[in-house]
């Protein structure tokens, strides 16, 4: 028996033909009669059916080859090309990707959006993709241009150019396109990619793709742009609010791992995903309404004056706040591109000019409020003053005026002031320096806090610096500068009763949960006594309520209406000396309960009147008219208080 | 075990006329159950389990969306799959194939129903086959791979039926009729899932079934025909979805689009040629680790072999999954009636084409089909019925007279 299985063991193949089973089916003790039987078994002819065990051969002899089928392929592919796929391998890669956070708003005061953030993709290329040996095709680029360019606005030549790029795996073709430009792309891009795929080639956009972002826009267009500022192509701010209150507005831009394989980005793992945390939304002081109203206003005036150009400020003296601030000409932020560069900053708060006469509101309440004197002081005006080596006039030639002091204000005369000033101290360095810290506390020469990107604080020389013809001048309002916003302070200050409240353009923020945050309350400080406010205040009544006055085109029927006119030698930026003209109006109404203070300032108007009476006066109606309907402020119904202009 | 001369009938003489054996004398004995395993086929099946857990964890540490966060999650699961199956394979070795044959009715039936219940709203869709039943727990069974067990059992039991009780020498047209019907139905099953891969094992078992159970060369010849024209009808009745289309004709032509229809075995051949001679070292592949190749625990785990094993490890791989294949043709030939021939030449007719498809998918010399690797794969079901399959090979190998 034993050497019937020998063979058995050696030579599989051989020695056991198909065992009949029915005997030995029990299990261990039939061994020793089968051999036998499987001789006969496989002794009987049955050559035309198949045969289990050689067959078994056969399939064993097939295993052997597609093993060393295998293994060959596999040394083909892993010893012989391995650098070749190995080089392929490198071309897998992470590529950390940004995930775009969304921008917070810019909104008025009442929540409605003035600027916001809306989807939008860029599109970028892999210009590997483009090349011959991966497009399987010539002239790639200058092909996927043609197509691409009507789509995205960019010249044919540039995309070419930029698809051409050796050396380089992303390119960016445009930014910010709309959804929907996206959309076509796609759409063309899996049409030639079916396309292609017939003839074995990759499509021919296969190397375009697009980065989810976001898009700012600015639904009302020009509205309030110099204030709001603009963002550049990385959606960054770059100018005005935006600018300034970036890190708040950007948020926390989130990251994600993109494994980059050929032309595609695959998401990893969910896990390696941070996300953006989107920006917070700033709601601002400005009202949507009365900004147009004073918008349309200036533009409509600086247009008329053929003005180099001009701004209007809107403030809430109880609070500082200012609830407009327009600036002509003005820019299209959505289209920064074709925006005249010269129109983009914030005139309001970056153009330094002398005020000229509306500075005389600061000199009136340092005499009223030192005592020096009183509306009804008799000060006898003569047509010429000599002081130092300068011979001053008023705007007007005139003989002897015989005015009180309100009259001085209210005719605006240059000599009265000089000589009422020179009272405020016993000498005149005395009497400069009492001036020059009134002027410090109604905020000249100091920043506004509003920390507005490219603000100027103006130019205040101290007393004792100023020079001989400086310290006539300064009582006037020349031979110092300020900005728009500071001016307009100075009259919000004494509307307050002669506190002054830091002006404020930002209202608060509305986190990414909705939470509205108030800005801090502004830091006030008393410039003035309430007393001496009040009867400054009626003083500018009488600019505007008097026959005499020089500001009768700012009346509104029903209000009393307080303000100033200014009409200033101008320092042309070009060429550093006086030429042209500053002219401004500043109030406030109603005069004994002061609700809105206006600013308005033309720069250079070169056609028609350039006095601040007949050019920004009406300007300031308009805007105030406009301002107190809006806010629904009643008149006070109390009677102007007429405060004599002369004394004779 | 070779020197023979105790051998020869030393079952009988030998246990009754000496004393009682000690139990662990018992599990030594050359006639122990033990000592009759077929231990090289065990230990290779044993080996490409551990190298197949290993590549698995590696494909799956950095799978955070899949692996719920825990690194280790397909490697213990992994484990734990293995732990089941070479229990049921010891069950199965327990009870024996011959017993095992004897309620095969009772297990085609369910395997039958089990597939049904895929098709009816129980089943759920993986990667376009709609051939899981998810069981809830994290756990889901995919009844297409013991449907191979009983079709494999189902035809042996009919084609061996009239010839090892010795009224034939060849199984008849008639026998090896009703032994089609058996496999066709559940084929028909499996098609309408639509589960290609599974399919196309379950046809190439068949196929080694009637081989092996004699059947006229008519028969073999004829379903191989028959394969090709259904091959034929399928694609012309737009069974196949279109993914599975897209797949042979990326096949066909594996420049058609690298970044859709041909990124899979793209992919898969840059992870196992950027591998080289010696790889790149467990869990620090590229490819892997960049999760490049999808479904790499699963269907493209060779591929984690070949990139971080290198053209070594990848080619053990192959050394063993031969060794399998070796034994099991062994077993196959050496079975001492037709209806374990049958079973075991089913088996290995699986087995080898099972591997052969899978490792050559990945080498671009298959086309794609969704197969797990045996024992190699990340899957429960597919290492249930492997270790099932090695079970009942290990008992018929279990019935050889002791020296053999």
């Amino acid at each position: 028996m034993s050497d019937q299985q020998r063979p058995g063991r050696s030579e599989v193949p051989r020695p056991t033909g198909p065992r009949r089973g029915g005997a030995v089916r029990p299990q261990l003790s039939g061994h020793s009669h089968t051999p036998a039987r499987s001789r006969q078994g496989a002794s009987q002819p049955a050559l035309r059916l198949g045969r289990p065990r050689p067959r078994l051969r056969l399939v064993s002899a097939l295993l052997t080859l597609v093993l060393a089928a295998f293994v060959t392929r596999l040394f083909q592919v892993q010893v012989i090309d391995a650098s070749a796929y190995a080089a392929k391998a490198d071309f897998n890669r992470y590529q950390p990707v940004e995930l775009a956070a969304k921008r917070g708003d810019i909104t008025d005061r009442n929540g409605i959006p003035l600027a916001t953030s809306v989807d939008a993709y860029d599109i970028t290329a892999d210009p590997y993709l483009f090349t011959p040996g991966q497009a399987k095709a010539a002239g790639a680029p200058q092909q996927a241009a043609r197509l691409l360019a009507p789509l995205i606005g960019v010249n044919q030549d540039t995309i070419a150019k930029q698809l051409s790029t050796p050396d380089s795996r992303y390119v960016v073709l445009a930014r910010a396109q709309t959804p929907q430009v996206w959309d076509r792309i796609k759409q063309l891009k899996n049409t030639l990619s079916k396309q292609a795929a017939r003839h074995g080639a990759p499509g021919l956009l296969a190397g375009i793709i697009a980065q989810s972002t976001s898009k700012r826009i600015y639904p009302n267009g020009d509205l309030a742009a110099a204030v709001i500022g603009f963002v550049n192509g990385e959606n960054q701010g770059a100018g005005g609010l935006e600018a300034e209150l970036n890190s708040e507005l950007a948020g926390q831009p989130g990251q994600a791992t993109y494994a980059q394989s050929g032309g595609e980005l695959i998401p990893t793992a969910g896990g390696q995903e941070k996300p953006a945390v989107p920006g917070t939304t700033v709601e601002l002081t400005i009202d949507r309404t009365i900004q147009w109203a004073a918008q349309n206003a200036i533009t409509a005036q600086v247009k008329a004056s053929r003005a180099d150009r001009g701004y209007v400020v809107v403030q809430d003296p109880r609070t500082g706040q200012i609830l407009a601030m327009a600036d002509a000409p003005s820019f299209n932020p959505n289209d920064i591109a074709h925006a005249d560069p010269s129109a983009l900053g914030n005139a309001a708060l970056q153009d330094a000019y002398e005020p000229g006469s509306v500075s005389k509101l600061m000199s009136m309440s340092a005499i009223i409020n030192q005592g020096v004197a009183t509306p009804e002081t008799h000060v006898i005006v003569p047509g010429t003053l000599q002081r130092g080596d300068h011979v001053f006039h008023d705007d007007v030639d005139h003989g002897t005026w015989d005015l009180t002091l309100n009259g001085v204000l209210a005719k605006s005369s240059n000599i009265g002031t000089i000589e009422a000033t020179g009272e405020l101290g016993t000498t005149q360095p005395e009497a400069n320096q009492v001036l020059y810290s009134y002027l410090r506390k109604f905020g000249i020469g100091q920043p506004t806090g509003l920390d507005f990107p490219g603000e100027t604080p103006g130019i205040l020389a101290k007393a004792r610096n100023w020079s001989t013809s400086q310290q006539y001048t300064i009582p006037f309002g020349q031979g110092l500068s300020l900005n728009a916003v500071q001016a307009t302070s100075i009259y919000s200050t004494i509307a307050n009763g002669g506190v002054r409240i830091q002006p404020s353009l930002v209202k608060g923020t509305v986190g990414p949960d909705g939470q509205f945050t108030p800005t801090p309350a502004p830091p006030r400080r008393r410039v003035v006594t309430e007393q001496t406010a009040k009867t400054v205040a009626q003083m500018l009544e009488s600019v505007v309520g008097n026959e005499a006055g020089t500001g009768v085109s700012a009346r509104i029927d029903g209000y009393n209406v307080a303000g100033k006119t200014g009409t200033a030698n101008r320092v042309d930026p070009a060429t550093g000396t006086y030429r042209g003209y500053t002219s401004s109006f500043m109030g406030f109404a109603p005069a004994d309960d002061p609700r809105v203070t206006i600013s308005c300032v033309i720069q250079n108007p070169t056609v028609g009147s350039y006095f601040g009476g007949s050019i920004c006066g009406p300007v300031f109606k308009q805007v105030m008219e406009f301002a107190l309907k809006s806010l629904e402020i009643p008149p006070t119904g109390t009677p102007p208080a007429n405060l004599p202009v002369n004394f004779k | 075990m070779t020197s023979g001369m105790t051998g020869v009938g030393g079952g009988y003489t030998v246990r009754r006329f000496t004393p009682e054996r000690s139990t662990l004398g018992k599990l030594v004995a050359r006639d122990s159950a033990f000592r009759r395993l077929d231990w090289v086929m065990v230990w290779a099946c044993v080996a490409l389990t551990i190298i197949g857990s290993l590549l698995v964890w590696s494909a799956t540490i950095h799978r955070t969306q899949i692996n719920h966060g825990d690194p280790e999650y397909f490697l213990i699961r992994n484990l734990l799959n293995a732990a089941i199956g070479m229990g049921l394979c010891a069950g199965t070795i327990v009870l024996g194939h011959r017993r095992v044959q004897s309620i095969v009715p009772i297990l085609y039936g369910l395997s039958l129903v089990l597939l049904l219940a895929v098709l009816s709203p129980l089943g759920s869709t993986v990667n376009g086959a709609h051939s899981w039943i998810v069981l809830g727990g994290g756990f889901s069974l995919q009844p297409s791979e013991f449907a191979k067990i009983t079709i494999v059992l189902g035809m042996a039991m009919i084609l061996s039926a009239r010839i090892d009780a010795g009224d034939r020498l060849h199984p008849d047209h008639r026998t090896v009729m009703q032994a089609l019907g058996i496999a066709i139905l559940p084929i028909c099953v499996i098609l309408l899932m639509p589960d290609l891969g599974s399919t196309m094992v379950i046809v190439t078992t068949v196929l080694g079934v009637l081989l092996a159970s004699g059947a006229s060369n008519r028969w073999v010849l004829g379903l191989m025909a028959a394969g090709s024209a259904g091959a034929v009808l399928v694609w012309k009745l737009h069974i196949l979805k279109q993914y599975q289309v897209d797949r042979f004709a990326a096949f066909a032509n594996p420049a058609l689009d690298p970044a859709g229809v041909g990124y899979n075995t793209a992919q898969a051949r840059i992870a196992i040629g950027s591998g080289g001679l010696l790889g790149k070292g467990l869990f620090h592949g590229t490819q892997t680790t960049g999760q490049f190749v999808p479904e790499q625990q699963t269907d493209f785990v060779f591929t984690v072999a070949g990139e971080e094993l290198g053209f070594l490890g990848a080619v053990l791989i192959i050394l063993l999954v031969g060794i399998m294949l070796w034994r099991a043709c062994r077993i196959a030939r050496n079975a001492p009636d037709l209806c374990s021939t049958i079973i075991a030449a089913g088996i290995l007719a699986w087995f080898g084409f099972q591997s052969f498809e899978n490792i050559g998918m990945t080498l671009g010399i298959m086309p794609v089909a969704g197969i797990p690797l045996p024992f190699v794969s990340y899957g429960g079901s597919s290492m249930f019925a492997v270790w099932i399959g090695v079970g009942l090979l290990q008992s018929i190998h279990m019935q050889r007279p002791v020296s053999a």
